[in-house]
């Protein structure tokens, strides 16, 4: 018997024209392990909540769910929290208490569980999840996948059967996001936890998966066996995030069943395609260095350990640069060193040629930083007015102050969202305005701190889109020279496709700077799918374009 | 330093609670020089056992310094007691008043010792727990308000430096700092109003506001604390009879004079035993840990 019956459910927010959900109908089998995507604002958080009564919005809602044949209505209070777990987005924010082991029984407690039964689950869930070893420790000092795993464990605690998970991933970097899909894998296989998933990152959460839905405007686009969705749609503009096995394989012909990891990718390459070797684009590198730190030292604390560690770097003018690396690995702290908020304890920092030296009024005149958060550029209660303090602040005359801002508006796009709060706007918008915001102070340098974090494909796209033909083009007409770019990412993929330069950061040094082709080309673990596929068929093939521009020709 | 949670800090919240009561109330009120210097040793060596020698000598300046004010600034103010040792500026300087400042000296030097090994040994954690035997929802809201303070903080830091990055606070006066401050310091309060709604939402996926909340801590009573309140207990009724009788009583002024017999040493055999109770414990579980590694 299937776990929820889903007829006719339509939802529509108060004072809204239209339905968020149009009168959808499925059925999610026990045990199942269901990927959910679909652009931004496509009804998958409004689904979702409508699956847990506690968070159902307020709204006009019609058609039925049922739960083991029960409609969702008539469950217990209890069961309701209890049966039915949610996991929200940002890790930081669904913590509720100060300490590991007391968030742990929070959900416990509610349930009005005696302390003996409380003692033993909080024990055997930090056991299962391996939260041990800090389960003394505030909830503060934890990393941002160690949150987590605690908040699904504090979930998995009251035992639920069906996990309703909304973008957990999209705030963690690659390794903690990996390893949290592969716990929830776990607690499917091994426990039978019937697990509804909303995702970005569908590389590995295709093949997690038993079944996966599409959606789109509230509708359901398709909800198959992910291989089965992947094949279908592989032409539509969906496809963006589909996994890089099931992309190439289209361009390959699409004979056969859809590939979906990285090992069935090469399979399916190696029978359908000849070795070549892919012409490297000519990329000509400007002699002028624009940022350089020379032999840099630095640390947070007088007894604290060297963040970086004679570090050296030279951007050159105009061109992309991508900074990788594991997390802790100083990228950050680069950047914060390069936008003038933290000075080196030793070395030179050198911008256009010239030394920085503290309290130089003019420091910092050149460089904007994006933050990885883009809200924290945003303090009022419009995007207008705070781009409007912007041009205060760069000192426009107050006539040129509004053709400004619409000619930056119109470049990027944003001009229907300038009345809005920034919190209302979604993580791709909030960016595009965060951009609009450091543009109007015309920069020639800018630094991009995680810009693909919490970002769909669709929104990723549009990023690239928008560095690489506007700013390093400088066709805009509010830049006149060609901007240099820094990018700090752990998003491999995007620095394949946005980058002309890559360079790995380790243990505070700076390594390996190279064009794409060659740096991915190089690694062999720290690699984009593409690379890994194409690896000792194809040489210099790093992208997804770049196979398949090659497999034209080569076919077997 | 030591782990928080062995020795004496292993015991149960409660256990502790009463004992640091009863050793600060006797300490500051009892005003009898064995009492205070038998307090005085026990706080000594309770920090020697915790905190180790090297934390003692960097830190016994402060004390030290502490002490002679307290010390010297009763004489030279106060010119109570009848065996005046010199004068200065035509006042007596007394050997009483010296006395008395010694003896307050000491007393506060004590209870600064304690209170310091209470602030390691209570933490807020057991804190917490003491007053949600009282209030449950208090806990909680403790809890949380813990929780939110750091965050606030870390994410103060995080707004003002993708500010000032981008020029904010680049003003000269310090009035154009502290409007700078004020606007981050606004937008920080509606960023957390934002993120209290995902707070909320949590709390009621996991059923916060379900009837019959219970109320979990990982504490455990066992038979040490029992045993731990009972000689608590014991000493301290016997120090509070010998001090409501005036068993132990002790007169500064006008002379140093004090009026003790047989039950006064009961007194003071107890309130030796209650200020050293958690060193010999501290001590106990050293000794048998070497006996232990010396047997392997």
């Amino acid at each position: 018997m299937e776990l929820l019956h889903i007829e006719n459910l339509s939802f529509r927010y108060p004072k809204q024209a239209q339905d968020v959900l149009r009168d959808l109908c499925f059925d999610i089998p026990q045990g199942a392990f269901v990927t959910l995507c679909g652009p931004s604002g496509c009804g998958k958080t409004t689904l979702l909540k409508n699956l847990k009564p506690a968070l159902t919005p307020h709204g006009q809602k019609t058609g039925t769910i049922l739960y083991r044949g029960t409609p969702m209505e008539h469950l217990s209070d209890k069961d309701k929290a209890v049966k039915i777990g949610y996991v929200l987005q940002n890790p930081d924010h669904q913590i509720v208490t100060d300490q590991v082991w007391h968030e742990l029984a929070f959900g416990l407690e509610n349930a009005g569980f005696d302390t003996d039964t409380i003692r033993l689950r909080v024990g055997e869930m930090s056991s299962y999840f391996g939260i041990t070893e800090w389960f003394h420790e505030s909830t503060d000092r934890l990393s941002g996948g160690q949150k987590q795993l605690l908040n699904l464990a504090a979930v998995m605690a009251m035992s639920p059967e069906l996990l309703l998970l909304d973008e957990p991933t999209s705030q963690l970097d690659p390794i903690a996001a990996s390893e949290f899909l592969n716990t929830l894998k776990k607690l499917n296989r091994e426990l039978g936890i019937t697990v509804i998933l909303a995702e970005h990152r569908l590389e590995e959460a295709f093949c997690l998966s038993d079944l996966a839905m599409v959606m789109d405007e509230g509708r359901i686009i398709a909800f198959d066996d992910p291989r089965h969705v992947c094949q279908t749609l592989t032409d539509t503009r969906y496809a963006a995030g589909f996994p890089t096995a099931s992309r190439i394989w289209q361009a390959a012909g699409g004979s056969g069943s859809c590939p979906l990891t990285v090992n069935e990718g090469r399979r399916m390459l190696a029978d359908a395609a000849r070795p070549a070797i892919f012409p490297l684009p000519p990329r000509s590198l400007s002699e002028e260095t624009v940022l350089e730190l020379k032999d840099a030292w630095f640390r947070y604390e007088r007894e604290g350990k060297d963040i970086l560690k004679n570090t050296c770097l030279r951007v050159q003018k105009g061109e992309l640069f991508c900074l990788l690396g594991a997390n802790a690995a100083g990228k950050s702290t680069v950047l914060r060193i390069l936008a003038g908020t933290e000075r080196l304890t030793r070395g030179k920092l050198l911008i256009h040629g010239k030394v920085q030296k503290p309290k130089d009024p003019d420091a910092g005149r050149h460089i904007a930083l994006l933050p990885q958060n883009p809200l924290d550029l945003f303090l009022k209660d419009s995007i207008l007015e705070d781009l409007q303090d912007m041009c205060a602040m760069a000192g426009y005359a107050k006539e040129e102050q509004e053709s400004a801002i619409t000619q930056i508006a119109n470049d990027l796009s944003i001009t229907h969202l300038l009345a809005q709060h920034p919190f209302d706007l979604s993580g791709g918008e909030q960016q595009k305005c965060a951009l609009a915001k450091l543009l109007l102070r015309r920069p020639d340098i800018l630094l991009l701190d995680e810009p693909t974090k919490g970002l769909d494909a669709f929104a990723k796209n549009e990023l690239l889109a928008f560095l690489s033909s506007y700013i390093r083009s400088a066709a805009g007409a509010s830049t006149k020279r060609g901007m240099t770019i820094l990018c700090v990412t752990h998003d491999v993929e995007f620095a394949a496709l946005a980058a002309d330069r890559c360079a790995l950061m380790f243990d505070g040094e700076i390594m390996a700077a190279a064009p794409p082709e060659r740096f991915f080309a190089e690694n062999h673990f720290y690699t984009t799918a593409a690379s890994r596929i194409s690896r000792g068929i194809f040489q210099n093939t790093v992208t997804v374009a770049q196979v398949c521009a090659l497999m034209k020709g080569n076919h077997k | 330093m030591q782990n928080i949670t062995s020795g004496f800090g292993a015991f149960h919240p409660l256990a502790l609670m009463l004992w640091f009561v009863s050793i600060f109330i006797v300490s500051m009120f009892s005003m009898n020089p064995v009492i205070t210097l038998l307090s005085f040793a026990g706080a000594v060596c309770l920090s020697l056992a915790r905190f180790g020698l090297r934390d003692f000598f960097r830190h016994a300046g402060f004390y030290l310094i502490m002490f002679l004010l307290i010390a010297l600034s009763n004489p030279l103010f106060s010119h109570n007691g009848e065996t005046p040792l010199f004068y200065l500026n035509h006042q007596p300087v007394t050997l009483e008043a010296f006395f008395y400042g010694l003896e307050t000296a000491f007393m506060i030097v004590a209870v600064l010792y304690w209170f310091k090994c209470f602030n390691v040994l209570m933490t807020s954690e057991k804190f917490i727990y003491l007053f949600g035997r009282v209030i449950p929802r208090l806990s909680l809201i403790l809890s949380m308000a813990l929780r939110l303070l750091p965050a606030f903080l870390r994410r103060y830091r995080q707004i003002a430096r993708a500010q000032k990055a981008i020029g904010l606070f680049s003003g000269k006066g310090w009035t154009d700092q502290i409007k700078a401050s004020a606007m981050v310091f606004g937008a920080l309060v509606s960023r957390a109003l934002e993120n209290a709604i995902d707070t909320g939402a949590s709390m009621l996926a996991r059923g916060y506001g379900l009837p019959g909340r219970s109320h979990f801590s990982i504490y455990r009573f066992t038979r040490r604390d029992l045993f731990l309140i009972c000689a608590d207990l014991a000493c301290s009724v016997v120090v509070f009879t010998g001090m409501a009788t005036g068993s132990i009583r002790f007169f500064f002024y006008p002379s140093v004079r004090c009026s003790w017999n047989a039950a006064s040493y009961i007194v003071f055999a107890a309130f030796a035993l209650l200020s050293f109770l958690p060193f010999i414990i501290e001590c106990k579980e050293k000794l048998t840990w070497n006996y232990y590694i010396s047997k392997i």
